[in-house]
């Protein structure tokens, strides 16, 4: 509780939003507002972030280390992507509360940032700039998916 | 989480109603620390859609919760330092002023319970409009001496704690995302998605709870006040913000409000029964739309608790802690019930338990991962 009533040090995973694709639009005082809303969470190596077919409440940065995206339950064989730090994963969470499409684990020791879509809404309300901005790169992002996809299958 | 369609168990929820009895208990012993935070939750709850637009028109955070609890704090001083001289120089004006309504009231009183005598011979026989002068004629005589001092008293003992109120609601204000911050890293990785999901879900339901009360308390307020003055009372305003606010104390309020425009009806109105029967319709019919129509439509959708349940455990909690239980029973009962579904709901999810006891390995296997004995 003591901890709440100190005064509280910038983090040091701050500069990492930065790095992190969907805020780069965001100026240094915007970043801080995202910063008041993201919880910091350790994971160490093998830990599952979360599960398929789970509901999702929430999207995940990675500040540090690497996390797996796998089919259920299996790491080896049904491996589907490894992310480096500065990525950000279970973007759909942010839109509705549809099941986590993989299951997503701890690759090395690492630490992810939390945004949670209650407080993404929140922010639509009170700052519409950088919830703007932020809809902006989350649809890049899932239209550069939508692409893929269609290259994929089209091949 | 599907919140809706998982309701809890029967075990889930003896435990909700013995939690929430217990909490009840407890807190009436601490009603110093508790009326305030209560009023500071409604206060912040009042004050936060304002906050949210100073935020939007591109103030700090920071900025808007100490603006607002300062604005607050200094119109509440203000308003205290207008009151107190008047209050001292009027103060034996109103004593006049209440013996004078006491009066109105008690020869009101009086005439009913005349005219009820003369309809029936058992009230005659049981001489009830003696009994009633003797002890309406004791509490006139006593009560100063017996309640008077305890009041002021007790105004005098709670004045320094209510002072809190803008306090808390300033830090409620600025650092409800810090706390939420806090809350998360007290829990586990694999429940934390879970737990943040219930904190917002009681901040949800505690926004529509306290603000449907407030709503509820405007609404009776106006309905009130336009009553009164078509009816020809003196201050209609004032009668009706008092018994406005009075109403939002279940059961016991609406008849505090209603003894209070009773004693006004049977001193300004001397003689005129028909306007005292016009005053109880009046307030039987705005419980009637309370307890059928507001409630259900802005407060009952908040807590989503079945009536009957309300009803039951407002009897408990006015019987465990008085009108303060009375006041408290329906938003602990909507919390802890919020909080025992999701306890429910993980402790019966035998994949996260499992998650759960597959990380405590891990972490406790990266503790001493370079921690090799040399040979």
């Amino acid at each position: 509780m003591f901890k709440l009533l100190l005064k509280k040090n910038v983090s040091p995973h701050f500069s990492k939003l930065r790095e992190v694709p969907l805020f780069a639009d965001l100026t240094h005082r915007e970043l801080g507002i995202i910063h008041e809303l993201l919880h910091e969470r350790e994971y160490v190596k093998d830990e599952i972030v979360f599960d398929e077919g789970e509901e999702g409440q929430a999207i995940y940065f990675l500040f540090s280390g690497k996390v797996l995206i796998c089919r259920q339950g299996r790491p080896v064989d049904g491996a589907i992507a490894e992310l480096p730090n500065g990525q950000f994963f279970g973007e759909l969470a942010l839109l509705d509360n549809s099941p986590r499409s993989a299951q997503v684990r701890a690759a090395e020791d690492c630490t992810i940032g939390v945004l949670f879509r209650e407080d993404f809404l929140t922010l639509l309300e009170t700052h519409v700039t950088v919830a703007s901005k932020i809809s902006l790169q989350l649809s890049r992002h899932i239209g550069k998916r939508l692409r893929e996809a269609i290259h994929r299958y089209v091949l | 989480m599907e919140k809706d369609s998982s309701s809890p168990g029967p075990i889930t929820w003896c435990g909700i109603i013995a939690t929430t009895c217990v909490l009840l208990f407890l807190l009436q012993k601490i009603l110093w620390l508790v009326v305030p935070f209560f009023l500071a939750l409604v206060l912040y709850y009042l004050l936060d859609p304002f906050a949210k637009k100073m935020v939007l028109s591109g103030h700090t955070h920071n900025f808007a919760a100490t603006t607002l609890s300062g604005i607050f704090f200094l119109v509440t001083i203000n308003v205290l330092l207008f009151l107190y001289p008047m209050v001292l120089s009027h103060i034996d004006g109103w004593q006049d002023t209440m013996s004078r309504y006491m009066a109105g009231g008690y020869s009101l009183v009086d005439s009913i319970v005349k005219n009820f005598e003369q309809q029936f011979s058992f009230a005659r026989n049981a001489h009830m409009a003696d009994s009633m002068r003797v002890s309406v004629t004791s509490l006139q005589d006593n009560f100063a001496q017996r309640y008077l001092g305890t009041l002021i008293f007790t105004i005098a003992a709670w004045l320094p704690s209510l002072l809190l109120v803008p306090l808390v609601s300033y830090f409620l204000l600025k650092e409800s995302n810090h706390f939420r911050q806090f809350l998360g890293q007290a829990v586990p990785n694999a429940f934390f998605e879970k737990i943040l999901f219930l904190s917002h879900a009681i901040d949800r339901a505690a926004r529509l709870y306290f603000v449907g009360l407030i709503k509820l308390a405007a609404l009776d307020t106006l309905m009130l006040i336009a009553s009164f003055w078509m009816l020809g009372f003196p201050a209609p305003i004032f009668l009706g913000v008092a018994a406005g606010i009075l109403s939002q104390v279940p059961y016991v309020g609406p008849l505090i409000g209603l003894v209070l425009a009773l004693l006004v009806s049977g001193t300004d109105f001397p003689g005129d029964v028909g306007m005292a029967y016009n005053v109880a319709i009046l307030f039987g019919a705005i419980r009637l739309l309370d307890d059928f129509v507001f409630i259900p439509a802005v407060v009952g959708k908040s807590l989503n608790l079945h009536p009957l349940l309300s009803i039951l455990m407002l009897f408990v909690g006015g019987t465990i802690a008085g009108v303060s239980g009375l006041m408290l029973t329906l938003p602990i009962l909507g919390i802890v019930m919020l909080l025992g579904e999701t306890l429910e709901i993980i402790l019966t999810d035998r994949r996260l338990m499992a998650r759960h006891a597959y990380a405590v390995q891990l972490r406790k296997l990266a503790a001493k991962r370079d921690l090799i004995l040399p040979n």
